[in-house]
């Protein structure tokens, strides 16, 4: 069951956020923590800046955001992230260690494959102007670039939304995200995101990948929020373009 | 551009978020493609046609081509432990059958396990391929697997089915969903196979007729494969008590009526299997897909009712020459599995065994004179 449940977190990642503020160029008050059912741990820092870490364990990431000089109304950051892909790709070969045939249940990649040691380093530029009351727009792009000690078999690609263009910096060396979000608070608890995002995705056999998330946010307090809604995407896979539509749910809590 | 989309975006009230959600979300496919009892084929043409007239004979062929990857060490089918083939793999396995379709000419074909869209086979289109690369000008494929995933063994997307092949135009050509395993729990059944029979009318000029191709259960435990044979005979008495003529066939995944050998547990025994341990509280003993004893007259209603390519007598005066099919590398055939059906005439009934490379089945001709 344990096993069951760590796969259905895998396959979750990425289908909530945004996090409090991490689409926008905002950062955390020093001293601030929060994490969400299917959004990282972040924590605000005291000289200016904030670290966020996934408490994925088997696909860890670390990232580094720090505010710019405001450019007229907007005001900006950066943010630049370092990840390890090697054990959870391995992991989703044989996630309840079944072998092949027996059968391997909930393998999303053939262990026919070797996955070998890679990284990327993913950086990115945010600019937001506007406040919560009045809708906040935040608008970013970003670079990610993969390297792995040895060639991954194109074949070994996980044909899925969300997923595919997460992990297609690792088949093809290479990849461009630019997003923007929408946040408004219409009532004292209640707020909505609409966020978007493109990856492009040069080299691989889908090139492109549009998702765009509504969110309605409920705010208890300070301390929890829930957000939920869909998740609309619009991509191409090796096989072909197809649009998915998934429901986003995530918990959050700070402190 | 900021300045355009605020006064836009501030006008989505909470309840017009909600309201364009569900209007999208009524959109969505699903995950497994679970189809009707009875629905319409994907038809499918050539990218040149070329027209042809009436004939007094038919060719007819039936074959499985196990996604054209020929012997290659598939994990699902055999002992091996390949699940993604290569591109070039695939292309050269199709160019094999090609090469031997072309060589027979029939006039019309049925495949069986023809990839139109999956993962293994590199999203290969294999039913247009196939078209491109022969000489039909018509298709009609049914299928028995589609699903966006298949959550086992890294296999991914999914999109096999039956195909049928025709020089002349196919018209109402129809899906009809055979009964899914007995044997199986609601999450494997899910995601696992739905087999069909497809049926379709061949608009030869002046004397149109119907062919019908299916793919039987292999691995069901259970009567399964008894109802999929009942079913597809069903079609087959549609068609003869309307009065029309019909050629009909393909993998029944079952051993004619006087076949000798009833089990083969040991022959299809991979690495690490054991069978037959008799005496041990082990359930079944027998590997699946491999023991026909319980199953042996299955078959028998189709002998009496319609004529084969391959008649009984035909088969048991020499077995080993109509075998079909061997699994996995093993080019040594040792069953029969595969058939051809008219409610009329066959001549020429052909065991194509010279093509034990090219499939772990082999194709079997014959040729149907039109009443």
């Amino acid at each position: 069951m344990k096993k069951i449940i760590q796969t259905i977190l895998f396959i979750s990642l990425g289908l909530a956020g945004p996090q409090w503020e991490d689409e926008s160029a905002g950062l955390l008050s020093p001293g601030r923590h929060e994490i969400g059912l299917f959004s990282p741990f972040r924590m605000g820092l005291h000289n200016g800046s904030e670290i966020s870490v996934n408490k994925f364990l088997l696909l860890p990431s670390v990232a580094y955001k720090t505010n710019l000089a405001q450019f007229h109304k907007w005001k900006m950051a950066y943010r630049i992230q370092v990840a390890y892909p090697t054990m959870a790709m391995r992991w989703i070969q044989s996630p309840l260690g079944m072998k092949l045939g027996e059968p391997d249940m909930f393998a999303l990649i053939s262990p026919e494959f070797t996955i070998p040691q890679m990284i990327s380093v993913y950086g990115e530029l945010m600019g937001t102007t506007g406040a919560p009351s009045d809708g906040r727009l935040s608008i970013n792009g970003g670079l990610g670039i993969g390297l792995n000690g040895k060639e991954l078999a194109q074949r070994a690609t996980v044909d899925l939304p969300i997923i595919y263009p997460r992990l297609s910096v690792y088949y093809n060396g290479i990849l461009i995200k630019i997003g923007g979000e929408y946040f408004r608070q219409v009532k004292e608890r209640w707020s909505y995101v609409i966020d978007y995002d493109m990856f492009l995705m040069p080299g691989g056999r889908g090139r492109f990948a549009f998702e765009q998330k509504g969110l309605l946010v409920w705010s208890k307090s300070k301390k929890f929020r829930l957000l939920f809604g869909y998740k609309l995407i619009a991509g191409e896979y090796p096989f072909g373009s197809q649009a998915h539509l998934l429901p986003a749910l995530d918990l959050q809590f700070g402190w | 551009m900021v300045e355009l989309i605020s006064p836009m975006i501030k006008q989505l009230t909470p309840i017009k978020f909600i309201l364009i959600f569900g209007i999208i979300f009524s959109s969505c496919e699903p995950i497994v493609n679970k189809f009707d009892d009875i629905e319409g084929a994907v038809m499918y043409r050539a990218n040149n046609i070329v027209d042809v007239g009436a004939q007094n004979t038919v060719k007819v062929m039936t074959w499985n081509i196990r996604f054209g990857v020929a012997r290659l060490r598939f994990f699902g089918d055999g002992c091996g432990d390949r699940v993604v083939l290569k591109e070039s793999e695939v292309l050269e396995g199709l160019e094999g059958l090609a090469e031997k379709i072309k060589q027979e000419d029939p006039d019309i074909l049925l495949l069986q396990e023809v990839d139109v869209q999956s993962k293994k086979t590199g999203y290969i289109d294999q039913a247009q391929w196939l078209l491109d690369h022969t000489d039909f000008n018509y298709g009609a494929y049914a299928s028995m697997w589609e699903s966006q995933v298949i959550l086992a063994d890294g296999l991914g997307r999914v999109n096999t089915g039956n195909l049928i092949l025709s020089k002349w135009k196919l018209e109402n050509a129809e899906r009809y969903q055979l009964p899914l395993r007995g044997d199986q729990d609601a999450l494997t059944k899910y995601f696992y196979l739905r087999r069909n029979a497809i049926k379709a009318k061949v608009a030869m000029p002046g004397k149109p007729f119907y062919a019908v191709n299916t793919h039987l259960t292999a691995f069901a435990t259970d009567d399964t494969k008894q109802k999929h044979i009942d079913a597809f005979k069903a079609i087959l008495d549609g068609i003869a008590a309307e009065g029309g003529y019909f050629i009909a066939g393909g993998d029944l995944n079952e051993i004619p009526p006087n076949a000798s050998k009833l089990d083969y547990c040991l022959d299809d025994q991979c690495k690490g299997e054991s069978f037959h341990e008799y005496g041990i509280d082990k359930g079944d003993t027998h590997k699946e897909g491999s023991y026909f004893a319980p199953e042996i007259t299955w078959l028998s209603s189709l002998f009496k009712s319609y004529t084969p390519a391959i008649p009984l007598d035909v088969y048991g005066a020499f077995e080993t020459g109509h075998f079909t099919h061997s699994p996995d590398d093993n080019l040594q055939l040792d069953r029969k599995l595969d058939y051809l059906w008219t409610n009329t005439t066959w001549i020429n009934g052909t065991t194509h065994q010279e093509a034990t490379e090219l499939s772990d089945h082999i194709p079997v001709s014959a040729t149907w004179v039109i009443p």
